[in-house]
């Protein structure tokens, strides 16, 4: 049962990163990605992070791609005036250039020490509590750094964003 | 039959970022651009989890938490110089954003 859903969820996962980067309108590109954005919470759901799953969701799914609708309505693209002649070439290049690199990385991680059953772990393993409980024991600074970093990037978006007086 | 291993996921990640880099190589929109950054952070993020379930350990979960926080933050940053930049030239094709880019004649 978790093979067949792994399956159909990373095959929506491929189907929609390959139309992200084929279709030529951006609206569609953009929406081909909301389907890879939901396969890998899905994916984050059987790999028992529960917390992840919903984080995907609400991080990715509702603020970083419905922002960037948002963006691509507001500017309202022409697509026709940009022309793409030769990108399924330079896609099939870099596929084979990327093809024996993958090819290492596969079994670079097939060489892996074994420590234990995959498909078996705790019942709570994932949860918010057991997450909460790392996140403030022993990753305290990095999560105060990462909340500066949002501060920052708010400031940051807002400075560049708006429009300049002219004098 | 494919089976939910390890070794699984590890492969969809390396397909997914390997079409990323596709992507980001070879297409002119900005925007296409910005979700190919992003599919590759998803890939990476991917790998995190996988290898926080099979050490047992929450480290590659939090890793992966933060890995989104500063996605969002790019997010943010990326799109408002998007939008400043297209006020400037109307367009949103990166070779007409080489402004910076040092001339051939000095």
């Amino acid at each position: 049962m978790i093979d067949t859903i792994f399956l159909i969820l990373s095959l929506f996962a491929l189907a929609g990163a390959i139309g992200m980067i084929t279709l030529s309108n951006t609206m569609h590109s953009a929406l081909s990605f909301l389907v890879t954005v939901f396969a890998i919470a899905g994916l984050y759901a059987l790999l028992n992070a529960s917390f992840l799953f919903m984080v995907q969701i609400i991080i990715y799914a509702g603020a970083i791609i419905a922002l960037l609708l948002f963006i691509v309505m507001f500017l309202n693209i022409k697509e026709d005036k940009l022309k793409e002649p030769n990108r399924y070439n330079i896609m099939l290049v870099v596929a084979i250039i990327l093809a024996p690199v993958d090819y290492l990385l596969f079994q670079a991680f097939l060489k892996m020490p074994h420590i234990g059953d995959f498909s078996t772990t705790l019942d709570n393993f994932g949860d918010v509590k057991m997450l909460g409980n790392e996140l403030f024991k022993g990753w305290l600074v990095p999560f105060e750094a990462i909340s500066v970093l949002l501060l920052v990037a708010l400031i940051g978006s807002i400075v560049l964003a708006r429009k300049k007086e002219r004098e | 039959m494919i089976e939910a291993s390890f070794i699984s996921y590890i492969s969809l990640a390396i397909l997914l970022f390997s079409i990323g880099i596709m992507g980001l190589i070879s297409r002119k929109n900005i925007f296409i651009i910005y979700m190919s950054i992003e599919l590759m952070l998803n890939a990476i993020n991917i790998i995190f989890v996988t290898l926080s379930k099979y050490f047992g350990s929450m480290d590659g979960q939090i890793i992966a938490m933060m890995v989104m926080a500063i996605a969002a933050s790019e997010a943010a940053i990326f799109l408002s110089l998007i939008v400043a930049m297209y006020r400037l030239k109307h367009s949103v094709n990166i070779d007409d954003f080489n402004t910076l880019k040092q001339k051939d004649t000095l």
